[in-house]
Order: structure tokens, then sequence, then C-alpha cells
């Protein structure tokens, strides 16, 4: 694909657009635009950096690039988890970061309107005091709604509540060539031709340019209560999560984690889990408009959990108590970056039942490839996070034994029914494993489905599809 | 004592009382307000009810006679040597209130070694310095320590008793304002004085949330232990005064069966998320070396140091001292960043901070959003200087 | 070891804020929980009663539905619990509150070891604790952060300043743990079922060695909150652009009283 470079005038041609303050260009641009989370994965610095204020300025940005050949990665928060915002092709990188307004609640239609730079944290801030609430919560609270939208994010409240997908009614998007058009809207059904909106969340920024969205809200669950469940085993834990889901207790999420990870969360914040005699937890959550809803529930799960071999049921009732706990499990992926110098990543989906047989198989990977691999996830839905560590090894045996464990753990959830990723997305990193995993048929329908959004290849390019 | 009581009658079950009540001391029951044993006689509840069912039931009391307890004590906190410098505050305060009633204003010291202290203490306008210094009061004992303040407070009959709400000032007045069976308020921030005496004494409550106003009216002394930096340090006095009086070790001292195993000074941890201070590099330091500049200054205040994420990414710190989403979360008294832009993912784990000052070169920096105080210049002419001047300063105070 | 536990039942929140105009608090929620700093007391307990045997009581004074906090006390493996409920107990400040807890504790029985929380999430003012221990006449300590038990006794340390003094506290004495001593357990579903039946014995001032009512509740308080208000705004925002930067900051931190 042969993309302009950025020249001085393309610079001068934006400045027009955007003013001078927010075109950043060469050595200007901070090293943290040259990539997401995942450091591993790279680094590509774009040639310039563009800042727009509304979707007026992101047109024309994109009819000029457009004409001009030069490559865009649309750009949230970069909190992304396999490269899928990084300029791999040079050009320019449009961050959505200035763009951030909440342009409106309708508690009427139970909706919010937001602009795509919006963070997570903020939007929740703003909701305060509504009474209504966005349930999607990917756990990595300084990420955008937008940006979730268009890597659909699941997180731990998809049990109950659902992925991203779920909450998105409408968007105002920027075509490739500059054409803007909006979809969906404040309806709560429809069936009116093909559903272009839904195809576009988790598109990954590589058919389109999200610019605005309007996303369902809920009435603000008011209580909620954790339940932290330990067990002697991980297979018995694992195992009675079918169960949980169908006894009726409702729970809004549902995690599995194992000691070794909940010690390496103890040394990283600095602080004591409540409890480290099991081997393995189950952490439930339960969501309820008060207190009273939740206690039958709570007895319900508790008479199940105790019965299925749990050592006990322990009750996180209080903010100390739930963010002792909580504070821990959002800890884990740093803290297993933070135990050895480079890792590799994992976020399969299987199905429920199959859970207990993946975390089992994976050890046998593990021990089998010789390296360490560490695991936690989201029991309630089947989305697991692995972490392939590289530890002390040289850079000759950690290639060979990351890839060869990569390889196992994605075949192995192919072989199961499952997915290449839950929830982080594909990006550049792992179209290898999505090619093996969904075959060249639906391969080939997404790249005719890129080319009619995205004739010139402008949009993203080496993402989700090569 | 005054008391809040229900009209009965009145009453229609509204709770609006139960609704505003700070102290929950409102239950409704059988659809009548009912006051519990949680109520503080506030009042709050009176201005609310729209029955008027609500009042205050004032009741005479008895009052000691107010004229028999003059002038103010101040126990000056001591340890190895050194007056704890909220001893000072707590004089410097005394002699304000004092002027109000023509009171005194009288120390206390009590310790093993106190004669740089008490020398010390004679340079800031004291009238009587009462001294106890004892190989057995070496170490801290709370009964020691009280038998001692117990003697001097029965013979001179302060009007007030000002303590430092230091571990060791809040473990010690409670025992003597229970055994002199009088008022103590508690972490005061502000005093004032009252004509006839009466010490009007303010403190934070529900964690800073609220502001309590609080009087002793019948009974004396009154005590209060008070916040550390809070009040201001008065001007030392180039000339010694105050009397000196020295005082043995009570019996009861000897009776205290408490004994010291151990003692050993507190290692300082290098935990970001429990310091009180807090200087942070970020991505404006142009070389690792430069990291020397935010080190020194967190010494010379006393404080920690920490970094911004861009350090961590280029292996200059681990993240044990990083602040952000992907570090730790920090509540300092003061934090000074030095070249940190102040991405939301930093900003979100420190704008609970007392104080913020934020230093960068950019006007535009979103640090200066959360900054209580910006300082828009080059990190590389600002910290040097400040160093420098704290140094001298440093050295001053040691001559 | 026999070991008194003080616990209080607080606002789950402290998010509480002051109405200017009429002095009402906004925001009040009915929710209680227990002191958190409490937790810490009782697990404190229940660790030295692992080690050297005897029992954990736990005790509190309050309205009627602080019994909540001594089943969470069960939960959490506490032997007995006391709630001391009078309405005559109301409005205590420091020194009646300490006195009514130390009339409860004589009452009770003879204990080894009385432990507190450093202090409360509404009130602050960690000073019930060495209250009690004086009204006992009996020795404490004070925001301890490890206890040993040791023959006829306990070895506490607590921090002063710049030091740290291990004390012989002989029985039975009192002592205020600090928060983190250990990270206290969670509520136990298992133990709650344990536990159902197990009563929580309450009382008030009559059974008391003395009951004279004048020297408890607010009779008994010789302090008075004449009024709440909200906390001064100190929401300063101030640039320095020119001029002696370093300089101009110095001032500042010495106005602030960092130097």
């Amino acid at each position: 694909m042969p993309f302009s470079r950025v020249s001085v005038e393309d610079i001068a041609y934006f400045k027009s657009i955007l003013s001078d303050v927010r075109v950043i260009w060469g050595d200007a641009i901070s090293e943290d635009y040259a990539h997401d989370e995942m450091t591993e994965y790279g680094s590509f610095l774009p040639d310039a950096l563009l800042l727009p204020h509304s979707t007026e300025e992101v047109s024309r940005v994109m009819r000029y690039c457009h004409q001009n050949s030069i490559a865009v990665t649309p750009r949230g928060a970069g909190t992304g988890l396999c490269g899928g915002c990084v300029a791999l092709h040079g050009g320019v990188v449009l961050s959505m970061q200035e763009m951030k307004r909440l342009l409106e609640v309708d508690k009427v239609n139970m909706t919010a309107t937001v602009e795509p730079g919006l963070l997570l944290m903020e939007f929740s801030a703003l909701l305060e005091g509504t009474g209504l609430f966005y349930p999607p919560d990917p756990g990595e609270k300084s990420a955008t709604v937008c940006g979730n939208i268009m890597t659909n994010a699941g997180g731990m409240r998809a049990v109950r509540y659902g992925v991203t997908k779920d909450y998105v009614l409408g968007m105002e998007i920027v075509l490739a060539d500059g054409t803007v058009t909006e979809l969906g809207g404040k309806v709560v059904k429809s069936s009116s031709g093909y559903n272009l909106m839904q195809l576009l969340c988790g598109s990954e920024g590589t058919l389109c340019v999200l610019t605005k969205a309007i996303v369902k809200l809920i009435p603000e669950p008011k209580a909620n209560i954790s339940l932290l469940v330990p067990f002697d085993s991980l297979d018995q834990c694992v195992s009675c999560v079918p169960d949980v889901l169908a006894c009726g207790c409702e729970p809004t999420a549902v995690e599995f984690m194992e000691k070794e990870v909940i010690v390496a969360a103890e040394s990283y914040l600095g602080k004591q889990f409540p409890d480290k005699n099991a081997d393995a937890y189950l952490l439930v959550r339960l969501d309820g408009a008060d207190e009273a809803v939740l206690e039958p529930r709570v007895q319900r799960v508790t008479d199940l959990l105790l019965s299925s071999g749990a050592r006990d049921v322990l009750l996180a009732d209080t903010d100390e108590r739930k963010s002792g706990i909580w504070d821990a499990r959002g800890a884990f992926l740093e803290a297993i970056k933070n135990s050895t110098p480079s890792m590799d990543e994992c976020d399969v989906v299987v199905p429920q039942e199959n859970v207990a047989e993946f975390v089992q198989k994976s050890r046998d990977v593990s021990r089998e490839e010789a390296v360490r691999i560490r695991s936690f996830g989201h029991a309630g839905d089947g989305n697991l996070h692995l972490y392939v560590c590289r530890d002390a090894l040289d850079d000759e045996t950690w290639e060979a034994r990351r890839a060869q464990a990569m390889n196992r753990l994605y075949s192995l959830a192919k072989t199961m029914g499952g997915h290449v990723s839950g929830e982080h997305g594909i990006g550049h990193a792992k179209i290898a494993f999505l090619e093996e995993s969904v075959g060249e048929t639906q391969m080939s329908l997404m790249r005719g489905i890129k080319k009619v959004f995205d004739p010139e290849g402008i949009l993203n390019p080496g993402k989700v599809l090569n | 004592m005054p008391r809040i009581a229900i009209i009965e009658r009145k009453c229609t079950g509204c709770g609006d009382c139960a609704a505003v009540c700070p102290f929950s001391a409102i239950d409704m029951n059988e659809g009548k307000a009912d006051i519990n044993s949680g109520c503080r006689v506030c009042g709050i509840c009176l201005k609310v009810c729209p029955q008027n069912a609500i009042i205050r039931l004032e009741t005479r009391t008895k009052s000691v006679d107010k004229s028999l307890w003059r002038d103010i004590l101040v126990f000056c906190e001591q340890s190895e040597g050194h007056l704890h410098p909220v001893s000072l505050e707590l004089v410097g305060k005394a002699r304000e209130l004092a002027k109000v009633c023509g009171f005194k204003v009288n120390a206390l010291l009590i310790g093993q070694g106190c004669e740089k202290p008490l020398e010390n203490l004679r340079h800031y306008g004291l009238s009587d310095i009462h001294v106890f210094d004892d190989l057995e009061l070496g170490y801290y004992r709370a009964e020691a320590y009280a038998a001692c303040a117990e003697e001097v407070i029965k013979s001179l009959r302060p009007s007030v008793v000002l303590v430092g709400a230091t571990a060791l000032g809040r473990s010690l007045a409670p025992r003597l304002s229970t055994r002199f069976h009088t008022g103590l308020t508690a972490d005061c921030t502000r005093l004032e004085m009252r004509v006839n005496s009466d010490l009007v004494q303010i403190r934070p409550a529900f964690g800073g949330n609220i502001m309590a106003q609080i009087v002793t009216p019948n009974t004396r002394p009154q005590f209060a232990t008070v916040r550390y930096k809070v009040m201001d340090t008065p001007q030392r006095e180039e000339t010694a005064s105050g009397r000196v009086v020295r005082h043995g070790l009570p019996k009861k001292v000897s009776d205290c069966k408490v004994r010291l195993t151990k003692r050993r000074h507190v290692e300082k941890t290098a935990n970001i998320s429990d310091a009180e201070i807090l200087v942070v590099g970020g991505r404006g330091l142009k070389s690792e070396n430069d990291l020397q500049y935010v080190k020194e200054l967190a010494r010379l205040l006393k404080g920690e140091y920490a970094v911004s994420r861009p350090l961590v990414e280029k292996g200059w710190e681990t993240n044990a001292r990083q602040i952000g989403l992907s570090g730790r979360t920090v509540r300092p008294k003061l934090i000074i960043t030095c070249g940190v832009s102040g991405a939301i993912q930093f900003t979100a784990c420190m704008n609970a901070a007392d104080r913020i000052v934020a230093i960068n070169s950019d006007p535009n920096a979103p640090i200066f959003s959360v900054a209580h105080v910006g300082i828009v210049g080059d990190l590389y002419r600002v910290l040097p200087q400040l160093i420098e001047e704290l140094k001298e300063k440093r050295e001053k105070d040691a001559v | 070891m026999d070991i008194f536990v003080c616990i209080k039942q607080v606002p789950a929140t402290s998010k509480v804020e002051v109405d200017e105009e009429t002095g009402a608090l906004k925001r009040w929620g009915v929710k209680s929980k227990m002191n958190p700093y409490d937790l810490y007391a009782l697990e404190t307990a229940l660790r030295l009663r692992e080690e050297t045997g005897g029992r954990v009581v736990v005790g509190t004074m309050g309205p009627p539905q602080a019994q909540a906090i001594i089943k969470e006390a069960y939960m959490m493996g506490a032997d007995e619990g006391y709630l001391f409920s009078d309405k005559r107990l109301g409005g205590a400040d420091v020194l009646a509150t300490s006195y009514t807890l130390s009339q409860a504790i004589r009452r009770i029985g003879d204990f080894d070891l009385v432990l507190c929380g450093k202090q409360t999430t509404d009130g602050d003012t960690a000073q019930v604790g060495p209250a009690i221990a004086e009204h006992m006449g009996i020795p404490h300590a004070v925001w301890v952060s490890e206890i040993r038990p040791c023959e006829g006794g306990i070895e506490a340390e607590q921090q002063l300043q710049e030091v740290i003094e291990t004390v012989f506290l002989p029985f039975p004495c009192l002592v205020t743990v600090e928060q983190d001593i250990h990270t206290p357990r969670l509520p136990s579903m298992k133990k709650q079922r344990e536990t159902k039946d197990r009563k929580v014995t309450v009382f008030g001032l009559d059974v008391f060695l003395d009951t004279d009512e004048e020297h408890y509740g607010l009779s008994g308080s010789p302090t008075q909150v004449e009024r709440i208000f909200p906390p001064d705004s100190d929401q300063m925002h101030e640039m320095i652009t020119d001029g002696d930067l370093a300089g101009q900051l110095h001032l500042m931190l010495r106005k602030w009283k960092f130097i």
C-alpha cells in the first residue's frame, strides 16, 4: 500500500483547517502516540498528530487524506492491548482526545450523546446524580466510550449487562472520503435494512471515524455487594460457575483468580488481600435497586456455593471491603506486567462449559513449553486473559517459546469453538491468529466490506485485515 | 443539660428531621419521630420541622466558678532533646488567646534531657515553665506523664490546657481530661477565646467534610488537642525569659508497671502511597541523572519522590514509585510535580492532594488545571535555586 | 487471653455536606456500617485468640439497630456480643462515652486486654480509648502497630514522632491499634449460619455499678456542640508566570508550613 508521507504542504493545509496548535508533527509528537498499552508490539510514530474539535474538521481532514493517499489512524485514549491505534504506515494519527463533551443526557429516552474523546471515568462522574448508569465497564477507566465502541469492549459486567455494542443506539460517522452520515438513533428497536451500526462496533477504526455516539443508559443499581469465594482448586472454582449463573442470583460479574496472581497484586499495590488461604477464588458481584433485593440472592448463591465445595462465602459489603478486593482485581494486569521484563497476552473467549478445561490445559502448555503463564478472567462469560511471561529467557528462547505457547493457546480455543479475542480486538498483533481462526471465507467477506467503506484503504491500514 | 424533645401530638411522622440529623439520632417509630441515644443537641432538626414539633429543653446546670481557673497551660512535647514544632505553634496560639482574658501562658515539659528544649522554650514569652526531667520519663508512658501533668494542673488550676494532636498528645490528653472530669476536644484546627474564658474549639469531623464548633461551658480546665501545622510559629525572642520551675518525680510514677523493651528509630519506607509530601519528576526531565533534583528537593522537604509513567517506561524508576492508573494512587498533603504534563491517568490518581504545585514550562499543560499553584517556568531554573535556598536555610538553622 | 473489643456503628459514607443556609446536612443516607478502624481491632483480637486461646467479646454503645454490627462481628469470629442501649446514654462526648464503656466492660467481666480502633470515621477524635483506660485505672498504648503476647501481659509497638517504642504492658491493659496492623478478614456467610441463634445481650444503665444518670449521656458530657458548618473551601488556583519563580514557591511552602 503506497501511502504518501505527510509533506510540509500537507501540514500547512491541516493547519488551515485545525489552527496551528492542533497540528503537531515531526519530533514534537510525544512518544505516547507511538504505541498503546502493549509496548511489546512495537513503536510507530505518525508523521503528524491532528487534534480535531468538530465533525466538520474531521470530515475535511478525511477528504484531504483520501484525495492525497495519506494513511489515517483514529485514536481514542490509547489504552488498547493489541496495537489497534498506532500508525503502522505513518501518515496522520487523528486523536479524538479534545472532542470530549457529554452533549446530552436524555432522561426520558434514557440515552446519552457523547463525543468520541469522552473518557469512561469522566462519563460516569458526569452521570452521577442523574440516577442513570452506563453499564459497560472494561476495567480501564481512562479509555474512551467511543474507543470502547470501536473495539466492542466487554468487561466484567458483561455477564448481566452485555457488552458495549448492546448499548449503542446511534452513531455519527465520517467515512473515508469525508462524507458525514448518521446511523441509528434514540430508538430501541430497528429492523430497517442491514444493521451497519452493529457492523461498525468493533471495526477498530478501519471502516470509519466515529464522531458522536448515542448510548443507552439504565436506571442506576443503587446497591451492590461482592462475594469472595475460596476454593481448594481452580477446577472446583471454575466448575461451579454454570450453576452460579443458573441459580437465579443474577450476578453482574463472575471472575476467577488464583493465589499466585493475588500475591503478585499484593506486592504490586503494597496492600494485603483479605484472604489468602485458598488456591483459587471466585469473585461474584451482585447489583440491585437496594439491599433488600440483594439479600435473598446472596442467600441463594451462598447455599449453592457451599454445597458445591466452596470453603466459605466471604462478604464484601462496605466501600473498604469492596476496594480491598476490587483494587487487587483491577491491578492484576499491571502486577503481572511488573513481574516480568516482557510478556504476550491472549484474550480468547470460549464457551462457558469449556472454561475449566481451557484453564487446565493452559497449565499443560505452560509446563510443556517451559514458559510461565498467568491467567485470570471473566469466568462468567468465558473470556480469559492469559499472559505468557518472558522472565529470564534469552531473546531466542523467548521468541520460540512465546510463539509456540501462543499458537497452542489459540488453537486450543479454536477446537473448543472459541474466538481469538473476547474484548481486546485484533489490531495488528492478532491478525495471523484471526485468519487462522475464522478462515478464508470470512476473511474475504471482511475484505469486501473494507473495500466498500474505504476503497483507498487509508483508514487504519494494517489492522484487523492485512 | 439541654436536650431535644418531640411534641408527639404535633409530629406527623414526615421524617424530615430524621433525614437531616447528622448523628442518625432520630428514628421513625410507629409514625412518630423518636430521639435516640445518638442525639448531640445540635438543633438542626428544630429548623427543618414543618410542624414545629421539636423543641429544645433548657435545664439549669451547675457550673464551676470559672474565676478560680486562670491562665493557659501548654504541654510541650519533646523527644530526644528536640522540641516538637507543634509545641511552639501552641505557645503562639496560647499567647493570642490569653490576651482576651488577661491570662498568662505557662508551659509543661516532661522527659529526660530537657535542657535543650527548655532553653529553646525560654525565648517565646512564657511566664513559667514547669519541668519534669528524669530517667524514668525517658520513654513515653501515658500514666507516668499523666502523673506529672496532674501535679502541675492541680497546683496551677489552668483554665485551658493545650496539647499537640500528635500520637503522644492524643494518648495523654484524654487520660488527663478524664482524670479532671472535664471536656476534651480533639484535633482542633481553630481556637478562639470568649471574655468569659470559654474556649471556642473548632474541629473537622466526618473526615473533614463538616466542621463542628464545640465549647466546654461548665467545667474546667478545658482540654484541647490541636492539629500540627495549623497555627503559626511565633517569633523567637532574643532574650531568654520565663521562670523555670523544676519538679521532682511524682510518687505515682514508680507505681507504673509499663516498661520499655525496645526502642528504634522509624525507618523511612519508600511507600509513596503513605507519603505526606511528594516531589514528582515527569517527562520534562532530560536525563536520568536529572532525577537528582527531584530526589534532593524531596529529601529537603522530608518527603518522598515519585515519577510519572514515561520515566518508568524509560527504565529510570520502578513502578513502585509511579503515580497513575497503572501505578499508585496518592493523597499527600503536598505534591510538587516537576515537568509532568498531567495526563488524566496521572491527575486522577493525585488530584485529591491537599496542595498541588505544578512546575511546567508549557502554560497549556493540563496539569495546571488541577494545580493550586502553577509555576510556568523551566524546572532547570526553578529546582536548583529552590534547593539552594532550602539548603542555606537548613545550614542557618543548624547554627 | 480474654479480649474485649470496643466497636461502633457509623454512617456508611463520610461524604456529607452541610447546606450553608439551613445548616442541615445534604446527601445523608441512613445506611450504616461498623467503623472501619474497629475492624483492625477485631482482627487483631481474633488473631491473638488464635495464638493464645481465650475469647473475644465485642461491645458497642448505640441505638437498637447497632445490633447489626454485633452480628457482623459474629460473622468474623467474635464469641460474645453486647449492646449498651439506653436513651439516657445519648449525646455522650468523649468523657461520657468512655465512662459508659468502662462501666459496661466492668459489668461484663474481667478482661486481660481491651482493644479499640484508632479512631472512628464520624467523630474522628481518637481519644475515647485512652479515656476508657483512665476510667478503668489500667495502662494503655495508642496507635499500636504490633502486639506480641508475653508472660503476664503484652508487648506493644507504638510510633511517636521519629521513634518506635516497644513497651511491656501488664494485664489488664488497653490498646488502640493502628490501621493496617492486619488486614481485616471478611465476614463469613458460613459463620453467619453457624451463629444464627447466638444472642446479643442488650442492657441499659440500670445494670451498671454506677446508675446515676447524671454521669452518662448528655448530662455526663462536659462539651457542647454549638453548631456545625461546612469547611472553608480552599480552592485556590494561582498561576505564577514571571519574577523570581523559585523564591515565590519558597515563600508559598513556608506559608503552608512545609518548611
